[in-house]
């Protein structure tokens, strides 16, 4: 391998990771807050991606990228929240939430999906990038979109993190994932950060979904691909701290290019999969966790 | 003098199980009610559904102020000046001491973040947490700081009332000592205190009043040393003479 094509791998892992992180995020949060798994966080990135290209695209609203980008981001965090209400919150109790709420945020991605297909049909579709053409540094040849999409989501990640740490509501949502009970004798309403939480986790999928769509066609079931490749990543990482997915996301994208190049392509699942089942069997916490539950 | 915290008919079942029975009582502005009992009597329970976490009452009625609070939720409870501290530590393991209870002065004041600030290191302070260790991670401090640091997340609620369930367990003599001094503290400045604790002379020494459970009923109430006196209460202890 010459060290063009070894540039190359490692740029084309570093902007498959960086995507792979926000998208694991969600999962992340809403795990460590509400210990529940979202599946329907890949019918968010498919949601976020149609939005998206409603407002945006000039076959939509015609709103341009950025405003399209961000009015579905916004609408993704009003999503979210009503899907926390409708289903998840009747459940918050129960002994069985965890079994529970796999039934019904299954039941609420095979619903959005299908409400995709119903709204905007099966036909592929594509999110006009913000920026076209590539980008040549060195020995690396960029697409425009990836270098916006990087540099966006790195600030979006960096941006999550600070609110987390130093803000108030930051703080608290990190206080209720960690003790529920004592968070609400500290005068917290559990109920509404929990809606927060997923709103959050919903907004950010719904991001990962606007830059997918504007790099890849976009279908009704784009979000299952990423789904599964942010559940791997929330293994290998654990979810001790924020910062343990983006490390896992890093090593899940570089492993992913190098293994479709050595490989193949159809393979490449297989070896993440494997690699995520030795990691459950040899250290279950994560690469990068610790034997607990929080933020 | 007008109750802070009143309870008329608490009851609380789980199946067939009676935890709480029928429990009336009233704490005056000031006063320190202490609650004993065997383990398994009910008394954390009565805790928990006057505070509803993590459940209700299933009947009765709760007064903060002459005010039914029964109906509220659990955050809006604290917020009101219910303030309530667990048998075993109860912290936000990975956030800072100083941060644990800043998160209380959030919950309670809505004031600015520097007033906020204030207002959590004063509670530290009024706890006896260290100065030196206010950044320091909660979830590594020692038995009985993370106490001190549950103990003053509740005082920066600023709380009409304080329930505080066996702050003394784990404990050592000399950091039992500690805790005796700083309810007197707090009794010094006009809190008003609930106070559930397995260490007699600790409950006794600062307690204005006792009230004594069994399997969930109300056994005995009045002054502590007519309390452990009771026959009634010496057989809830040590079972009954054959």
């Amino acid at each position: 391998m010459d060290l063009q094509t070894l540039v190359s791998i490692l740029e084309s892992g570093a902007a498959l990771g960086i995507l792979y992180a926000l998208m694991a995020f969600g999962l992340a949060i809403v795990w460590t807050t509400l210990g529940i798994f979202n599946f329907a966080h890949g019918a968010f990135i498919a949601t976020g991606a149609y939005l998206a290209w409603q407002f945006g695209n000039a076959a939509g609203f015609g709103l341009g990228y950025w405003a399209g980008a961000i009015l579905a981001v916004l609408a993704m965090f009003a999503l979210g929240v009503v899907v926390q209400t409708l289903l998840v919150r009747p459940f918050e109790r129960h002994r069985d939430i965890v079994l529970l709420t796999v039934i019904t945020t299954l039941a609420g991605a095979s619903i959005i999906t299908n409400l995709l297909n119903v709204i905007w049909g099966p036909r592929m579709k594509q999110i006009e990038p913000a920026l076209g053409g590539e980008v040549t540094v060195g020995l690396v040849h960029v697409r425009s979109q990836e270098l916006v999409m990087v540099v966006v989501v790195a600030a979006t990640l960096f941006a999550i993190g600070w609110f987390l740490l130093r803000t108030p509501l930051g703080r608290s949502m990190r206080a209720v994932a960690q003790n529920r009970e004592a968070a609400q004798l500290m005068g917290l309403d559990v109920r509404l950060l929990y809606a927060l939480t997923f709103g959050l986790a919903a907004a950010v999928a719904g991001l990962a979904g606007v830059f997918i769509g504007s790099i890849r066609f976009m279908s009704p079931t784009m979000g299952d691909d990423p789904l599964q490749k942010a559940l791997v990543v929330v293994i290998l990482g654990g979810v001790a701290r924020f910062t343990s997915s983006i490390y896992a996301a890093f090593a899940v994208g570089i492993i992913e290019a190098f293994s479709t190049y050595f490989v193949g392509l159809y393979w490449t699942p297989a070896v993440l999969f494997g690699l995520m089942i030795a990691v459950l069997i040899i250290k279950p916490e994560g690469l990068f966790g610790r034997r607990q539950r929080s933020v | 003098m007008a109750a802070v915290l009143e309870a008329r008919g608490l009851s609380k079942s789980f199946g067939g199980l009676q935890a709480v029975v029928d429990i009336d009582f009233s704490v005056a502005q000031g006063e320190v009610l202490g609650i004993a009992g065997p383990n398994g009597s009910g008394k954390s329970t009565l805790f928990n559904i006057l505070t509803k976490v993590p459940f209700a009452a299933d009947r009765g009625a709760v007064l903060l102020d002459g005010r039914p609070i029964q109906r509220l939720r659990a955050h809006e409870i604290a917020r009101l000046g219910v303030a309530r501290t667990f048998q075993r530590e109860s912290v936000f393991p990975s956030l800072s001491a100083v941060d644990n209870v800043l998160l209380a002065a959030e919950g309670a004041r809505r004031g600015n973040f520097a007033a906020n600030l204030a207002a959590a290191e004063q509670a530290l302070d009024l706890a006896g947490f260290p100065a030196t260790l206010h950044n320091m991670v909660a979830g590594q401090l020692p038995v009985f700081l993370r106490k001190l640091v549950m103990i003053a997340s509740a005082l920066a609620l600023q709380p009409r009332v304080l329930l505080l369930d066996e702050p003394a367990s784990s404990l050592t003599p000399q950091e039992i000592e500690r805790i005796r001094d700083l309810i007197a503290k707090l009794v010094g400045e006009g809190m008003t205190i609930l106070l559930i604790e397995h260490v007699l002379p600790l409950l006794t020494a600062v307690s204005d009043r006792l009230m004594v459970l069994d399997h969930g009923t109300l056994i005995a109430s009045g002054l502590p040393a007519d309390v452990i006196a009771n026959p009634a209460v010496i057989e809830a202890y040590l079972g009954r003479e054959r």
